[in-house]
């Protein structure tokens, strides 16, 4: 930025060459383009073709959605993002506000033998879906924020769960599962009833 | 003693016209045939997609955020493809458009009523975020310029927010992406999330 800056003055403030004023005239023309189109791109560094992109707080203490650690798996849903990071040495789920810029805490969520792979949030940040590893079986958790604490969905399933989704209330959910040797999608209620559509996985 | 059928100058006797003209049927036949393939192939036919799961791989559900619409990729029409499937009615919603042969689609999102769907489009070597916006019928590109690889995209309920992960700076981190609150919202935020406090129990900020 700093390098931008220099070169716009420079060519703006140079003295002019001895040259014909109409030679002066359009190399004045041409600096004010230059100088125009490089206040463009500073202004524009933070947009894309769909909008903007929101400027979060890039935070090395680990107290915002980015850290200098690995952070993947984001899903968003009303002002709140759940997301995966390795900041705390393992692969841990975090929600964040995107209105207060913080990230809220979720007691009783993060285990130490847990290893939580994919996660979705309702649009009041109340209920999280993830899928996880634990005791090398996989495992789809429903975890409420009013109760701190996290409950397994299927735990008579022997199958690999993957991919949950929750709609924004957070009362119906989707998710991959194998329960018949191959990948099929399961849509089943907050307790546990599938839904009434053919070919709908059940254990 | 052989006869000459047709000009006096033509080679072909009768008896060679017997042995040609059988292979000539059936060359015709074939002809015929790869026509009618050919034709298949290229025209845009409408295939029936059956019920939820099929017995090929059905992948990467995305519930719309009123939970009624579910999107989903699914390999029964032997290419990868994005397909919308209701509920409620129980059939598959038709995108026109979407579906591409100089294109793979991934990672499937909806809005609140599955107004947008939001995916990642890899084509001409890149992928990058595209929003499809079901009411105009229209698909957009959200990340042209963004300087980096892009993974896992997904869009709030109202539409506004859509998040992704970037490895622009060397490593996993997560973009926020803000289409403005003119954009066409699908639902104000919070109109079907909310629900009334339990007493005794800590509120969500």
């Amino acid at each position: 930025m700093r390098l931008i800056l220099r070169l716009t003055l420079r060519l703006t403030l140079r003295s002019p060459s001895p040259l014909n004023p109409n030679d002066r005239c359009r190399r004045l023309a041409q600096r004010a383009t230059y100088t125009c189109s490089g206040l463009l791109a500073l202004l524009l560094s933070g947009c894309v073709s769909g909008g903007r992109l929101l400027e979060l707080p890039f935070d090395p203490g680990g107290r915002s959605l980015n850290s200098p650690y690995s952070d993947t798996h984001p899903a968003v849903s009303g002002r709140y993002v759940v997301s995966l990071s390795d900041r705390r040495g393992s692969q841990d789920l975090l929600l964040y506000d995107l209105q207060a810029r913080t990230l809220i805490p979720i007691p009783g969520l993060n285990q130490w033998d847990v290893l939580i792979e994919d996660a979705s949030v309702s649009e009041d940040g109340r209920w999280i879906l993830f899928c996880a590893l634990r005791e090398g079986r996989s495992r789809l958790y429903l975890y409420s924020r009013d109760a701190q604490q996290s409950r397994e969905l299927f735990p008579n399933w022997r199958a690999s769960f993957r991919h949950p989704s929750l709609d924004a209330r957070g009362q119906r959910l989707a998710f991959e599962v194998n329960v018949n040797g191959q990948w099929d999608i399961a849509v089943y209620d907050r307790n546990g009833q599938p839904l009434p559509i053919p070919t709908n996985p059940r254990n | 003693m052989k006869v000459a059928v047709g000009w006096a100058f033509c080679p072909w006797r009768r008896e060679d016209y017997a042995t040609v003209a059988p292979r000539a049927i059936v060359l015709c036949f074939l002809l015929l045939l790869l026509v009618g393939l050919g034709s298949c192939a290229a025209g845009p036919a409408p295939r029936a997609l059956g019920p939820l799961n099929s017995r090929f791989s059905d992948r990467q559900p995305a519930l719309s955020g009123d939970g009624r619409y579910l999107a989903l990729m699914t390999d029964r029409n032997t290419q990868q493809e994005l397909a919308l499937y209701d509920l409620q009615t129980q059939q598959f919603i038709a995108l026109p458009g979407v579906n591409r042969r100089d294109r793979l689609i991934e990672s499937p999102s909806l809005s609140r009523s599955a107004r947008y769907l939001v995916f990642l489009a890899s084509e001409r070597g890149r992928a990058d975020v595209q929003i499809y916006d079901r009411l105009q019928r229209r698909g957009e590109i959200l990340t042209l310029g963004y300087p980096g690889v892009i993974r896992n995209p997904s869009i709030s309920p109202d539409g506004r927010y859509v998040a992704f992960e970037s490895a622009r700076r060397g490593e996993w981190n997560i973009e926020i992406l803000d289409r403005g609150p003119g954009a066409g919202l699908d639902g104000p935020s919070g109109a079907a999330g909310q629900t009334a406090p339990v007493p005794g129990l800590p509120t969500p900020r």
